[in-house]
C-alpha cells in the first residue's frame, strides 16, 4: 500500500512516515501544498494524510483539487485546531476522514487501514476469502485457522492483491504500491515474493499468474 | 482621500443654497425697483403733458401758451425737467423755460396720434422722453406734439442706492445666516463630538462605557457600541481566563512529568497520563477562549442547514458504521448567534451520537411556542450517558482536565458554550433507547 503524506511540521511528517513505513506502507512526504499536489497528481496512491493549515496551498484547496481531477484514494485531513468549521470543510472538499491534532498514532494507523479498505469494498478489518484469511489490523494471515509466517512484502503482495480482487495487476502496479518512489526494483523480485506467498498459503490458491501481464486475485463463484 | 466634515458639508450646501436664494430674490427686487422707477418717471412725464395741455389755449388759429404752469421747475433752468410743443414740420410752438436755457433736444419721435411714446437716451447721463402727439381741430399746424423730458441722473441715482442698500442688506442676511447656521450645526453636531470624544476615552480606558444622555438618533448607536465594548471586555475576560486556566493546569503535569524523567526508569504509564491530561486540558481551554459568545451584530444562523451539513460530513467518516439518521428539521429553525459556536455545539453533540449509537440517531427541532429559543433534540440508540456523568456535565461538579477523554469533554464544552448564550443543555433518555440531548439556543426573529 502506497501512501502520501502531506504535513508542514518535520517532525510529525518524519514521525508519520516512519509509523506508516513500520506497518508496511510505502511513504512518499510532501512539506506543503504545492508539493502534495505534485505528487497526487504524478503518482498512483492507495490513501493520503493531509494537514489542513499548509503553507502555499493549504490543504482543503488540496484535496478540492485533487478530487476536481478524479483522483479517488482516500483522504484523511488532520485539523490542528479542532474546530467543526474545519472538519466540515475537509469532508466536504472530499475528504473521507478526520482526525485532530493531537492524535494517537494507533488511531491514525486504524483509520487509514479502513480507509482503505473501505474503498476496496471491505467492511470488516478481516479480509477473507474461503479459507485464507488476513487481519488488516493485526497483519495476520491464515489459511484454515492456522497462522502463516509471511514476510513483510509477501504480506504487502497478498494484503495488495485482495483489496483488488478479481483484477489484472501488473508487476509494475506492485511495485508502484508497494515500494517509495525512489526504489528500482527488478520485477523479477516480484516473482520471487508471489512464488513464495502461492507455496505459504498452500493448498489455498486464489493467485493466477495471467501471463505477459501480471497477477489476479480470483474470488470464488 | 480625507472625507469632508460633517459640518462643512452641511454648511456648504446651506450657504450655497442660500447664495442662489438670495441673488434670485436680489434680481427680482432689482428688476421690480427699476420698472417702478421708470414707471415713476413716464408718470411725472404723462403728469407734465397733460397739464401742458390743459393750459394751452386757441386764439385765430393759433396755440397760445400759458408760462405760469403747474410744475415750477418747468421754468427753472436747469432744472432736470423739460417740454416743448412742436408743429409735425418740426417748428417749435413752445418750450419750457427749463429747455431754453440749456438747449435740450427732445427727439421727434414717430408716433400714431393719440397714443404716448416713451423712450429713454442711452446714455446714463440723457434723458427720459415722453411724447404724444394730436390732431388740434381749428388750428393752422393741425398735427401738435407734446413732449417732455427728464434727466436719468436722479433716477438712476435712486436705483444705484436701492442697489446698494440691497446688497448691503442680503449681505448681512448671508452673513447672520451662515453664524447661525454654524452655531446650530456646532450644537446639532455635538453630540456626536461628544461620542468621538468618548469613544476615544473608551480606548484610552479612561471610561468603560458611553454616557447614558444620547439624543434619540444616536440611541441606538450609542446602545450598540456600548455592548460591543461589553462584548469585547467579556470575551478578552474569558480568553484570559482560559489563558491563565490553561497554563495552571499545565505546570501540573509538566512539573510530574519532568520529575518523573529523574527517574532510573520513568513510569511510562504516568507520562501518558499525565500527556492525556494535558491534552484534554488544551482541546477544553482552546474552544472555551475561541468561543465567540452572544454576538452584538446579530447573525442568522439556520440551525437546520448547519444540522444537514454536519450530518452529511460525519455520515462520510463514519460511512462503514452504515448509520440510519433520521432528521425531523422544522424550516423555521433560525438561531441569533456566532456560527461557528454553533457549529462547535450541534458537531460535538452529533459526532457523540454518532460514536456511541448501534444503528439510529435522530435530529429533531420540534416547532416550540417558546418565544426565547430554538430547540435541537439528538437522540441515539446507543448505550446512553451514565447518570453520573451527567450530573457531572450540568452541574460542573468536576474540572473539565480531571475528566475521562470520551463522552464527557464534548459535552463539556456543549455545556459551557450553551451557557454562554444563556440557552439550556439537557441530557435525558431517548426512546430510541440511548441518549437523548436536548439544547435550546436563542432564537432569531426573523425568519
Amino acid at each position: 500500500m502506497r501512501v502520501l503524506v502531506v504535513e508542514d511540521d518535520q517532525n510529525l511528517r518524519e514521525q508519520l512516515a516512519q509509523h506508516l513505513k513500520s506497518d508496511g506502507f510505502a511513504v512518499d512526504t510532501a512539506q506543503d501544498g504545492e508539493e502534495g499536489l505534485y505528487y497526487g497528481r504524478e503518482y498512483v496512491y492507495d490513501a493520503a494524510v493531509v494537514d489542513l493549515g499548509l503553507p502555499k496551498v493549504d490543504g482543503i484547496e488540496v484535496i478540492r483539487q485533487l478530487r476536481s481531477e478524479q483522483h479517488r484514494f482516500p483522504i484523511l485531513v488532520l485539523t490542528a485546531r479542532g474546530h467543526w468549521q474545519d472538519k466540515v470543510e475537509g469532508l466536504e472538499a472530499g475528504a473521507d476522514d478526520y482526525l485532530a491534532k493531537p492524535f494517537q498514532m494507533e488511531e491514525l494507523m486504524a483509520r487509514m487501514n479502513a480507509l482503505i479498505r473501505r474503498s476496496a469494498g471491505y467492511a470488516s478489518p478481516v479480509l477473507s476469502q474461503g479459507e485464507l484469511q488476513l487481519d488488516t489490523a493485526k497483519k495476520e494471515v491464515r489459511v484454515s485457522g492456522t497462522a502463516v509466517e509471511l514476510t513483510a512484502y509477501e504480506y504487502k503482495v497478498l494484503e495488495y492483491l485482495m483489496l483488488n480482487p478479481d483484477r489484472v495487476v501488473s508487476k509494475t502496479e506492485l511495485t508502484d504500491h508497494l515500494y517509495e518512489q525512489d526504489f528500482d526494483r527488478d520485477s523479477n523480485v516480484i516473482e520471487v515474493f508471489v512464488g513464495r506467498l502461492r507455496k505459504k498459503i498452500n493448498p489455498v490458491d486464489f493467485i493466477r499468474t495471467v501471463r505477459g501481464q501480471g497477477y489476479r486475485f480470483v474470488t470464488e463463484g | 482621500m480625507k472625507q469632508p466634515s460633517i459640518q462643512s458639508r452641511l454648511l456648504a450646501t446651506t450657504t450655497a443654497v442660500l447664495v442662489v436664494f438670495l441673488a434670485l430674490t436680489a434680481w427680482v427686487l432689482d428688476r421690480t425697483f427699476y420698472a417702478a422707477v421708470i414707471t415713476g418717471a413716464e408718470e411725472q412725464l404723462t403728469q407734465v403733458i397733460y397739464s401742458l395741455m390743459g393750459s394751452v389755449d386757441e386764439d385765430n388759429g393759433r396755440l397760445v401758451f400759458n408760462d405760469d404752469l403747474f410744475e415750477p421747475r418747468l421754468s427753472q433752468p436747469d432744472s432736470g425737467l423739460y417740454a416743448q410743443v412742436t408743429t409735425d414740420l418740426g417748428e417749435l410752438l413752445w418750450q419750457s423755460g427749463s429747455a431754453v436755457t440749456t438747449a435740450v433736444e427732445i427727439p421727434q419721435v414717430e408716433s400714431q396720434p393719440g397714443t404716448f411714446v416713451f423712450g429713454q437716451s442711452a446714455h446714463p447721463s440723457g434723458q427720459y422722453h415722453l411724447s404724444y402727439m394730436v390732431f388740434w381741430e381749428g388750428v393752422d399746424t393741425e398735427q401738435v406734439t407734446f413732449a417732455a423730458a427728464t434727466d436719468q441722473a436722479p433716477y438712476r441715482a435712486s436705483i444705484n442706492q436701492f442697489r446698494r442698500n440691497l446688497g448691503v442688506g442680503l449681505g448681512a442676511v448671508t452673513l447672520v445666516f451662515v453664524i447661525a447656521q454654524l452655531l446650530a450645526l456646532r450644537w446639532g453636531l455635538l453630540p456626536l463630538r461628544t461620542m468621538a470624544e468618548e469613544v476615544q476615552q473608551l480606548e484610552a480606558g479612561e471610561r468603560s462605557q458611553l454616557s447614558a444622555f444620547y439624543p434619540r438618533e444616536l440611541e441606538g448607536l450609542a446602545g450598540n457600541l456600548d455592548r460591543f465594548v461589553a462584548h469585547e471586555e467579556r470575551s478578552r475576560t474569558r480568553y484570559r481566563n482560559a489563558l491563565e486556566d490553561l497554563a495552571h493546569s499545565l505546570k501540573t503535569p509538566l512539573a510530574v512529568m519532568r520529575n518523573a524523567l529523574l527517574e532510573q526508569t520513568p513510569d511510562k504509564t504516568l507520562v501518558e497520563d499525565q500527556l492525556d491530561r494535558m491534552q484534554t486540558t488544551v482541546t477544553h481551554q482552546l474552544s472555551k477562549a475561541s468561543a465567540r459568545g452572544p454576538v452584538v451584530v446579530g447573525k442568522v444562523v439556520d440551525l437546520g442547514g448547519m444540522i444537514q451539513r454536519l450530518v452529511t460530513a460525519l455520515q462520510t467518516a463514519y460511512h462503514d458504521r452504515g448509520i440510519d439518521v433520521d432528521l425531523q428539521l422544522d424550516q423555521s429553525c433560525m438561531a441569533l448567534g456566532d456560527e461557528r459556536d454553533f457549529m462547535e455545539v450541534l458537531g460535538n453533540l452529533l459526532e457523540n451520537a454518532f460514536k456511541y449509537t448501534t444503528s439510529k440517531v435522530r435530529v429533531s427541532t420540534p416547532v416550540s411556542l417558546e418565544a426565547e429559543g430554538v430547540v435541537v433534540n439528538i437522540e441515539d440508540d446507543g448505550a446512553g450517558i451514565p447518570a453520573a456523568l451527567r450530573q457531572e456535565v450540568l452541574n460542573r461538579g468536576k474540572r473539565l482536565d480531571e475528566m475521562e477523554n470520551g463522552q464527557g469533554i464534548g459535552l463539556a464544552v456543549v455545556a459551557e458554550l450553551v451557557d454562554l448564550y444563556r440557552g439550556e443543555l439537557s441530557i435525558g433518555q431517548s426512546d430510541l433507547g440511548g441518549a437523548l440531548i436536548s439544547v435550546r439556543l436563542p432564537r432569531s426573529e426573523r425568519p
